[in-house]
């Protein structure tokens, strides 16, 4: 006959040859492979202190005949440690989800059990298809005063462990970040980005439960995030971007009265609009621009002079317009 | 019957001060002006919701343990049903007119403020007495504050919060453990009906936006 067996990381294993006697004579394989007789203390084959390599087949097998007279599946594990459970709901009014899992795994087959209780009463937490380890569970009743009680026990064939959850419906209201982040620089405007967003499709009811949103952005090149509360709306427009810097720009919403932000939004990068094109470095280049660009004021050449520090105002403007001119000049001269 | 007794002053008690809100409701209509507009009143309970979690903080501390601790989960008596609940059947609360939105935040606010009103005069610390008045105060402008956009509205006031509060037969707490167990569940029904009126506004400003509050007051010449 054939089984499983599981035993702990570290035990002492002791197999029998099925039926036969202590003193028969019998040779035991491990996935195929003879074991030496070191290992035998009669017809017992004794592993100690098992480790997780020595997981698979066991045979043995009568000393002449060669007849199979034992078969075992050695699957080698640990209990569960204390399950890590997380629950949120991301569709506040609908219901919420449950999420979990084992902080370290145990190497063998593991069940869990997930129970809700509402005050007296139980609930069933239906469990998703994908991914496994979830359930979700509908209110029924909204605005409850009653917490939620949450117990997810896992249980395998060397023990058990569980975690409680205890909560108030409004406490776990987190949704998902916004969808659809697009952030666009704005025609003849250098210092503006125009940036939208769509609620998360998993919000059931925007009109009945608005978001709002928080948005940060920042230059690549520095570190330090720039914040804007938006208490409606999904756009905004940043009016302080430094000119010709690539920009990241991140949004994340929540319920307007209850609950949590969500996570971050995926990032967006937009450079605001610049005149010409960023790549001057040649005289020949310099000297054509300048001479083509005689009939207007706007926005200089962004070479490396004007950008440093750029600050609105006709003061950054005059400064380029003036280095503008000294290169013209030099240019002039090497003609 | 001792208990009779304290019966009989409990509900004189809340019979009185219960009175009270729906008479400056009557009189001052220049509070029933412009400025009662949804937005207002939703702003009020958003900064009540903050207000409470104080004055929470520092009751439940009063009380002591296990009323302080943050994960104290005890079952519902019976008797705890006599304070109004927020909680309500999804589709039912979806399904809500205005009328009955509006009324249903009216009548539980009365009701939970002349509660409030009663605690007040037992509580022992200067401090907590200064807090629970100080709510009380806004407390009544938020029921002042619906009541008026239900005038402007045209909806009839709810009859008055008068009444005992709890039918006759229910005896007060009969020991200082479940007199407590009452004032905790007091603070947990507030707090809850303070973020459902936040939903429920949220729904009523999109449904009737402040242009048409302040036009029907000008219609009635105020």
């Amino acid at each position: 006959d054939s089984h499983v067996q599981y035993e702990r990381v570290g035990a002492d294993v002791t197999m029998k040859c099925g039926s036969m006697d202590w003193d028969a004579a019998v040779t035991w394989t491990a996935n195929g492979t003879d074991i030496d007789e070191s290992h035998l203390n009669g017809s017992y084959l004794i592993l100690k202190n098992v480790g997780l390599s020595q997981s698979g087949q066991y045979s043995c097998y009568e000393g002449s005949s060669w007849h199979l007279k034992y078969q075992t599946y050695l699957r080698v594990g640990t209990p569960p440690k204390e399950p890590v459970l997380m629950c949120r709901s991301n569709n506040y009014p609908k219901g919420f989800y449950c999420s979990w899992h084992l902080p370290t795994p145990t190497y063998i087959p593991n069940s869990f059990n997930i129970s809700v209780i509402h005050g007296t009463k139980d609930m069933v937490c239906e469990r998703d298809a994908v991914p496994k380890n979830r359930c979700h569970i509908r209110y029924l009743q909204l605005f409850s005063t009653v917490k939620y009680k949450v117990t997810l026990t896992v249980t395998n064939a060397l023990g058990k462990n569980f975690t409680t959850l205890t909560f108030d419906e409004f406490a776990i209201v987190k949704p998902d970040p916004p969808e659809s982040v697009v952030a666009k620089p704005v025609p003849n405007n250098p210092r503006r980005l125009e940036v939208s967003w769509q609620n998360p499709s998993s919000w059931p009811d925007p009109e009945s439960f608005p978001l709002k949103f928080f948005l940060r952005y920042r230059p690549l090149i520095l570190d330090q995030w720039q914040h804007v509360e938006l208490s409606d709306g999904t756009s905004h427009t940043i009016t302080d971007a430094y000119a010709g810097k690539e920009y990241i720009i991140q949004v994340a919403a929540k319920d307007n009265d209850i609950g949590t932000w969500s996570d971050w939004s995926v990032a967006v990068h937009a450079t605001p609009w610049t005149e010409e094109p960023k790549h001057l470095t040649t005289e020949a280049q310099i000297t054509e621009t300048t001479s083509a660009s005689t009939s207007s004021f706007m926005a200089p050449p962004t070479t490396k002079i004007c950008d440093k520090g750029a600050v609105v105002g006709s003061g950054a403007v005059a400064v380029c317009w003036t280095a503008g001119l000294v290169v013209a000049a030099y240019s002039v001269l090497f003609i | 019957s001792p208990t009779g007794d304290s019966w009989g002053i409990f509900t004189f008690l809340c019979a009185a001060l219960c009175n009270l809100p729906a008479l400056p409701a009557l009189n001052c209509s220049e509070e029933l002006g412009a400025g009662q507009s949804i937005q207002q009143t939703y702003d009020l309970t958003r900064y009540l919701e903050h207000q409470l979690r104080t004055l929470a903080g520092t009751y439940l501390n009063y009380l002591g343990p296990p009323f302080n601790e943050p994960d104290f989960n005890p079952p519902r008596l019976a008797r705890a049903e006599r304070v109004p609940s927020a909680t309500v059947d999804l589709d039912l609360w979806r399904g809500l007119t205005d009328n009955a939105r509006l009324a249903a935040n009216y009548r539980a606010y009365s009701r939970l403020l002349c509660y409030l009103r009663v605690l007040d005069g037992q509580v022992g610390t200067a401090e907590l007495r200064h807090r629970l008045a100080h709510f009380c105060a806004s407390l009544q402008g938020l029921v002042l504050s619906i009541g008026g956009v239900m005038s402007s509205l045209g909806y009839p006031l709810p009859a008055g919060p008068a009444g005992p509060p709890a039918p006759p037969g229910v005896p007060t707490a009969p020991n200082d453990f479940l007199k407590k167990m009452d004032d905790f569940w007091l603070l947990k029904e507030l707090q809850t009906w303070l973020w459902r009126s936040a939903k429920d506004f949220n729904r009523l400003k999109k449904k009737v936006p402040p242009a048409v509050v302040t036009l029907r007051l000008e219609a009635r010449g105020f």
